[in-house]
């Protein structure tokens, strides 16, 4: 256990983001790198990327606090330096996707109206359920919600969008790839320290099970909302296409599927779909039993 | 990466032994990078000294081919992992719990 803990250290955080897939990065892009010139000039792109931008925020919001408020409730040094490192990853996304906002053109002073205007209330539901357990310093609870349902469902959305945008806006696919490294380390962390801990604590399963079911539901009805609802939707897809063909693009793919051509529904379908069945694996391999969450 | 079996014991010939080279696997320390790479779904052949991390969806890769048994070691998420013959016939990693 003691080497094992001792991968969490600052020392290699430091080694693989900052000096690694971050160096010179601005905001997590490389410098100079702009928002495409047609999203910029089409108020349709703009709005649409500015209300998925702060869906982002709001999440990220959640997990700084999240990852924050769980460090003293962190029974070992290694689990408390990790979550100060995860600490600084979260607020560096709250800041990078904050920053995409200004770049799309939201006035600095305007930010906190736009962020409340847009923010989708089941993602705020989402994300009060897991902030409940880390005021509770239930840090099992947290953990779970935190690194294993938040984290789990972030790297397939950041996923989906990055496969979406990598090739159409390298800016925002840069800033997109440096976010999925990081998940890559908070995923880890939740599944290699909680498995063992839960092992020791089967008491604990049938409230941290209610919690994925409940957490689940939310984020369901957040993808629902997003997909479904989101205004200008055709006009947003046609224009996309658009972009794709004076740039000479392929149509972008993921989960076995064409994001250009496809329509919203399957689009919610298959990113649901793809996280359902990763949380299924992920608390399987950490002892919880997958609670099917209801169908907004 | 830590193994020191020398032969395969399913097949009892000497096991294939791998260059590494960068992929370009930029989330781990330098000295490391040769050791992953990304993963390119799934229709992406691995070889026999690569197996995929259930936790992170990169690959590992080794000098030396793979056999069940192989504890492997995925530092994008930091997983420690045991190498298995999964139902299809094809290597998979399983994760250790810490």
């Amino acid at each position: 256990m003691t080497d094992f803990l001792r991968a969490y250290s600052i020392q290699q955080w430091l080694e693989s983001a900052p000096q690694g897939y971050l160096e010179d990065t601005q905001y997590g892009h490389a410098a100079g790198e702009k928002e495409p010139a047609p999203l910029m000039e089409n108020d349709a792109l703009r709005e649409q990327a500015i209300r998925s931008t702060v869906q982002l925020v709001v999440g990220e919001r959640c997990a700084l606090a999240a990852s924050s408020g769980l460090i003293n409730s962190a029974p070992d040094e290694g689990s408390k330096r990790f979550l100060a490192t995860q600490t600084l990853d979260e607020a560096r996304h709250v800041e990078v996707f904050t920053q995409r906002l200004v770049d799309l053109g939201v006035h600095r002073t305007k930010l906190e109206d736009v962020i409340r205007l847009h923010a989708n209330p089941n993602l705020v539901k989402f994300a009060e359920l897991l902030l409940e357990q880390v005021d509770k310093k239930d840090f099992i609870a947290g953990v779970v919600g935190q690194n294993v349902i938040l984290e789990g469902m972030a790297f397939h959305v950041f996923e989906m969008l990055h496969a979406a945008n990598k090739d159409l806006n390298p800016k925002f696919g840069h800033t997109l790839s440096g976010t999925i490294a990081d998940e890559r380390r908070h995923v880890g962390f939740g599944e290699n320290r909680i498995g063992s801990w839960i092992s020791q604590r089967p008491e604990r399963k049938g409230d941290i099970e209610r919690m994925q079911r409940e957490m689940s539901y939310y984020m369901l009805a957040t993808f629902a909302d997003a997909f479904r609802d989101a205004p200008d939707q055709e006009e947003v897809n046609r224009l996309r296409s658009n972009m794709r063909r004076d740039a000479g693009q392929e149509n972008p793919e993921w989960g076995g599927v064409d994001l250009a051509a496809s329509s919203p529904e399957e689009l919610e379908g298959v990113l649901a779909d793809t996280v359902l069945r990763e949380f299924k694996i992920r608390l399987e391999r950490i002892g919880v039993e997958y609670q099917t969450p209801l169908r907004p | 990466m830590k193994d020191l079996a020398l032969k395969n014991d399913e097949t009892a010939a000497p096991r294939a032994r791998f260059e590494l080279d960068d992929r370009g696997f930029d989330e781990v320390p330098k000295k490391y990078r040769k050791f992953y790479r990304r993963w390119d779904g799934p229709d992406d052949t691995l070889a026999p000294n690569e197996v995929l991390c259930p936790v992170c969806k990169i690959v590992i890769r080794s000098h030396r081919e793979l056999l069940p048994g192989d504890r492997v070691y995925c530092m994008a998420c930091m997983s420690r992992l045991t190498v298995v013959r999964g139902k299809a016939g094809r290597l998979e990693a399983v994760l250790e719990l810490g």
